[in-house]
């Protein structure tokens, strides 16, 4: 494999997105889910395989890099998923076995419940034969079968592309006149649904400045530009101000298996002084942040620490030598806490 | 008098079967008192307070116990000084610690009274249940205290046996046991009863109206000290939305602020701590031993055993519910809200 | 790279309908995508709505956002069930209308401006007082012991310098004197509680001065009161409550607290000089950033408290690690709740809610028998000097600073008074909070 230049090639672009997943240069989860696309869509046009399980393995040990370079970056792990599940899906009704399908066993009753009276349309209509492993014309597998797969990632891609008007399409009818909306960090997502839902309504937001990061200031600046009344407050005020927000919107990191969701530090905080007011929490986030996972580790959010630096500078210098700093990433906020996810 | 001596004198009061842990320590001052020889109120006060010590220091739950000393040293503080010499007051002193003693008994049928009209009247159909943890004081003669400190609840059911049909559920209460001597009473003066497991209380809190419970101290945040087990119990009462009603004389309550379970001064790190040394100590006295086919094995093949005193001895004895978990608390002094507690000591202490 | 050619997709269409699913699918997310240019297209032009509902053609759902978004009324009124203001929305869009400002600004008209230093001085007022003024707006002091303490300090000088006019008594004229003063340091920062239960004490103590005194005489009277009013109720009291709560600090406990108080501060050096081995994290949170004053001064005792340093919104991953919660106070309130450096609330909330018990260090004189509901009614607002970075604020822009929150009584388990420790709703039983004693 190393000796070709094709897969030369896609490890070049692997290493290049490991690194820069490493080195942090690449953040944000939707961000993060493009370039992963665009690097498995290099892989796979450049892939030479003579089987799906050589296709699959090859995404699989891209993903695992990938993955490995930033564990904490879910998005990736979920793209990876996403276009093997469709890899495996073309590559199953490209090669229909209806052996397979008429048995039914009690593993698949188990697994897919009862029989239904699907339309298994019949083989005999024109498809295209796909060999596997054969030995005169190794490509004529990855040959037949590449453009569905480009295809089917192209879909991947034009679900990402949308996502923000996906979510925000509903906006108003989650915001009404008159409310006034706590939101805080910098989200694309969240961003884009404010903005969506004021074209109807007339509305007020509080955004917290988010420390250490004050991602939030970047989102009052945004929204305040867009026309919408934007109060920026330090995220000591959350609690003080609680008692006057009609809604409470947050963007996601990773929404996990329980429902709980990975989301920038604080969030925990204004989730849980949501509750004390019985103020409802709206998360908005993308279909491609739905992952699998469970968190093991509820009180660290992810184990995920930031630059201690942006807590306490280094001009502090005698402190900084006697001071644990502690600066998380994430939150993890418990499925309990959250009302109503928007995806798209 | 010293240390031991008034150690003794306590335990012989204790011995009355009327007395609980606070009158009896209060008695034991006055005792002490009659012997003194101090010759100044700060003399006076100063071994009342080394008595007050020694006793709680040898006693192995001095919760209640130090309720009463404090009650009483506060008020020997704040006694107004008129007497003509001091002699003469420290026998005034003396008079009224003996007289409160006396008053005190009979603060359990006023209790009884005020707990008896929370206590529905269900004369039709016997399904008025009653809850109740069986609560011990914890200390070396155990029937006795346990039997005195009983009374406030016993005497409350005994009052509405008369008048209205009343069954109760008691809690076994370990590790003393104690629930099983409750419900032999309760059965023979002709209450039903049954005995419940302390791990049946989730089963059983559904059948029941209300829970009664015993208190040894009442603390400042209006929350209580109880045998182990009090705490879930109201946990339980609350998931459920069941009333959980404390009984307290009002010589129980305590100036002590316990920010939790592990902040009471009966905790300590012998605890619910884990026996490391068990396996290290069987190693040597078992390796040639050939081991029971049935029991269950150590990594050297000496057999593990668990008895209920290696349980006990790893347990609380008592635990601290919180005044969240309580509905009313009866006491002499009225029935009161947990705030009302708290409000009421810090009146009584904080002047 | 190249987009895969059609004519695979097509032949997926016609055999399978999940293939047909996904055509249609993208069909309409190309659909969406036009859309979205058209209203961008829209916007700019500002005008022929008509034209774009017929150019996207199909899906109706997608189609609303884009027509409504231009502006027919008819369309949007009818779509959306309550949108009266539709059209005002719009106009809010674009940018152009402050009404929503305005709006906002009512909700927290009553938060106040923040105070510029520098401001009027009106009438007689004492070099001592104008001091004290600027120190307070400029926050050079803060917090309410040391306001207090300051404020008293400031005024023995006042009273002393003080001479009764003729045909008047000390006990009657005085207060007139020191009125416009209190007046001046209140336009300088608002009072604070600890302040007013001083002054009104104060009051006290002027009207009930004796009028046969001879004036020099009754003027050190009033400052041996002052002084007495501080050693008793606050550094007496800080020393009663360090006791009290260095008992709670056992050793290997992890201590928490939030942004910082004198008192708590005096706790954690206490328990420091007892030798007990505990650790402190300190929580932090613009505008004040004052936990990092309380590192500094834990840091550099010798040896040095282990300390960690952490944001508010690092709290939650944190609080686990605590056994107990120290927090101080601005004031106490009748029902319970208390009114503290904003932050304290959400860190009581966490503790509360991971069991880890939360003790509020206060003294007594900062009891007020007002009643406070939420943090939202009565608040400060921080200088902008505190946000440097911060994003200036426009039209649409607003940059709130407020510096204090209210923590309900459900959340604090104990508080530690000179009088022992009590929960938060038993402190209007204590007669000295009340200021019924005098002392």
């Amino acid at each position: 494999m190393a000796s070709d230049p094709q897969s030369a090639a896609n490890q070049r672009i692997v290493e290049d997105l490991v690194s820069r997943l490493r080195r942090r240069q690449l953040v944000g989860s939707r961000a993060t889910a493009l370039e992963t696309l665009l690097v498995l869509r290099q892989v796979v046009s450049k892939a030479r395989f003579s089987n799906i399980d050589q296709l699959v393995n090859i995404i699989r040990s891209v993903g695992r890099r990938l993955v490995d370079a930033q564990p904490k970056e879910h998005s990736v792990g979920n793209t990876v998923r996403k276009v093997l599940h469709h890899i495996r899906e073309e590559y199953h009704t490209a090669n229909e076995q209806p052996a397979a399908e008429s048995s039914f066993s009690i593993a698949k009753f188990v697994l897919q419940g009862q029989p239904r009276k699907q339309a298994t349309i019949p083989s005999s209509e024109s498809r295209v034969l796909l060999k596997e492993n054969d030995p005169d014309d190794p490509d004529s597998f990855a040959r037949v079968l590449k453009p569905v797969l480009m295809e089917a990632i192209q879909d991947v891609f034009d679900e990402l592309e949308t996502v923000y008007d996906n979510i925000s399409k509903n906006a108003k009818d989650h915001i009404h006149s008159d409310e006034i909306i706590l939101t805080l960090g910098m989200s694309k997502t969240v961003d884009s649904f404010l903005k969506a839902a004021a074209h109807y309504r007339n509305y007020t937001v509080i955004v917290a400045e988010t420390a250490p990061s004050y991602g939030g200031r970047e989102m009052a600046k945004s929204l305040s530009s867009a026309g919408i009344s934007t109060f920026l407050v330090p995220d000591s005020s959350i609690y003080a101000l609680m008692s006057r927000v009609n809604k409470v919107i947050l963007g996601a990191h990773a929404i996990l298996a329980n429902g709980g969701m990975f989301a920038t530090s604080g969030s925990l905080l204004a989730a849980t002084a949501a509750r004390s007011y019985s103020t409802p929490v709206v998360v908005c986030a993308g279909q491609f942040k739905l992952t699998p996972l469970w968190n093991l580790y509820h009180e660290y959010g992810a184990l995920d620490f930031g630059d201690p630096s942006a807590v306490l500078c280094f001009d502090e210098g005698d402190l900084v030598d006697k001071v644990d700093v502690v600066n998380p990433y994430y939150d993890y906020v418990r499925p309990e806490l959250l009302d109503v996810f928007i995806t798209n | 008098m010293d240390d031991f001596q008034i150690y003794k004198s306590y335990q012989r009061l204790l011995k009355n079967e009327d007395l609980s842990t606070p009158l009896a320590a209060i008695l034991a001052l006055t005792e002490m008192m009659e012997q003194s020889n101090a010759g100044t109120m700060f003399e006076l006060l100063t071994e009342l307070k080394g008595a007050a010590e020694a006793l709680s220091r040898q006693s192995l739950n001095p919760i209640g116990l130090k309720a009463g000393c404090e009650l009483f040293i506060e008020f020997i503080t704040l006694f107004p000084h008129d007497a003509a010499s001091f002699s003469e007051l420290k026998t005034e002193l003396i008079r009224q610690g003996q007289r409160y003693a006396e008053q005190a008994l009979a603060y359990r049928a006023k209790i009884a009274e005020l707990a008896f009209d929370f206590i529905k009247d269900d004369s039709v159909v016997s399904s008025g249940f009653m809850f109740i943890d069986w609560h011990d004081e914890i200390d070396l003669h155990i029937q006795i205290l346990t039997h005195s400190y009983s009374r406030v609840v016993l005497q409350t059911l005994l009052v509405a046996h008369k008048r209205k049909r009343i069954s109760v559920f008691v809690t076994e209460a370990r590790p003393r046991g104690m629930g099983i001597k409750t419900a032999e009473m309760l059965t023979a003066a002709g209450i039903p009863c049954t005995v419940v497991l302390d791990s049946a209380v989730a089963y059983a809190i559904d059948k029941v109206d209300f829970v009664l419970m015993g208190s040894e101290a009442v603390v400042e945040s209006g929350g209580l000290v109880n045998a182990v087990g009090s705490n879930q119990i109201a946990i339980i009462a609350k998931a459920a939305n069941k009333p959980f009603y404390a009984l307290a004389e009002s010589y129980k309550f305590h100036r002590m602020f316990p920010l939790s379970q592990y902040d009471l001064p009966s905790h300590n790190p012998g605890v619910l701590s884990f026996p490391q040394t068990m396996s290290a100590r069987a190693r040597p006295a078992s390796s040639g031993l050939p081991s029971k086919a049935s029991s269950v094995l150590s990594d050297n093949g000496s057999p593990i055993r668990i008895t209920q005193e290696d349980i006990a001895r790893n347990n609380p004895d008592v635990d601290y519910t919180r005044p969240d978990l309580i509905s009313l608390v009866f006491s002499d002094v009225g029935s009161l809200t947990p705030e009302g507690v708290s409000q009421y000591l810090v009146g009584m202490f904080a002047g | 790279m190249p987009v895969p050619e059609p004519e695979s997709a097509s032949a997926e269409s016609q055999s399978l309908t999940k293939a047909q699913k996904k055509a249609e699918g993208r069909a309409r997310q190309e659909q969406q995508r036009a859309a979205k240019a058209a209203q961008k297209q829209q916007q700019q032009s500002g005008q022929n709505a008509g034209s774009s509902s017929n150019k996207s053609k199909g899906s109706t759902v997608q189609k609303k956002p884009a027509s409504e978004s231009n502006k027919i009324p008819s369309a949007a009124a009818s779509s959306s069930k309550d949108a009266p203001t539709t059209r005002e929305g719009a106009v809010g869009a674009d940018g152009l209308s402050d009404g929503p400002k305005s709006r906002g600004l009512r909700i927290f008209s009553h938060f106040g401006l923040p105070k510029t230093p520098g401001h009027q001085i009106k009438g007689d007022i004492h070099p001592a007082i104008v001091k004290l003024g600027l120190q307070f707006s400029e926050f050079k002091i803060c917090g309410a012991n040391a306001r207090c303490i300051a404020t008293l300090t400031a005024f023995k000088t006042v009273i002393q310098d003080y001479v009764t006019p003729p045909h008047n008594t000390l006990s009657r004229h005085l207060m007139t004197h020191l009125s416009p003063q209190i007046t001046h340091l209140v336009t300088a920062r608002p009072m604070s509680v600890t302040m007013g239960n001083a002054i009104r004490q104060l009051k006290l103590e002027i009207s009930g001065s004796d009028i046969d005194l001879p004036e020099q005489d009754a003027k050190d009277a009033l400052c041996q009161e002052i002084d007495n009013y501080i050693r008793d109720r606050i550094i007496i009291a800080d020393e009663v409550i360090e006791d009290l709560a260095v008992k709670k600090i056992k050793d290997g406990d992890v201590v928490l607290t939030y942004a910082r108080s004198s008192l708590v501060e005096k706790i954690l050096l206490r328990a420091h000089a007892l030798n007990k081995r505990f650790s402190v994290i300190v929580i932090d949170s613009r505008p004040l950033l004052e936990g990092k004053t309380l590192l500094h001064s834990l840091t550099s005792v010798i040896p040095p408290i282990p300390c960690t340093y952490a944001l508010l919104p690092a709290l939650p991953s944190l609080i686990t690690d605590a056994d107990i919660v120290l927090l101080g106070a601005h004031s106490l309130h009748a029902n319970g709740s208390v009114y503290s450096r904003a932050g304290t609330a959400m860190v009581a909330m966490l503790a509360k809610e991971h069991s880890v018990p939360v003790m509020l260090c206060c003294e007594t004189y900062k009891f007020s028998e007002t009643v406070m509901l939420d943090g939202f009614g009565k608040n400060e607002l921080a200088p902008m000097k505190f946000s440097p970075d911060a994003p200036k604020s426009n039209s649409n822009l607003e940059v709130l600073n407020p510096l204090y929150d209210s923590t309900p009584a459900s959340c604090i388990t104990a508080v530690v008074t000179e009088v022992g420790l009590i929960p938060p709703t038993s402190i209007s039983s204590i007669p000295l909070a009340l200021g019924r004693t005098t002392l």
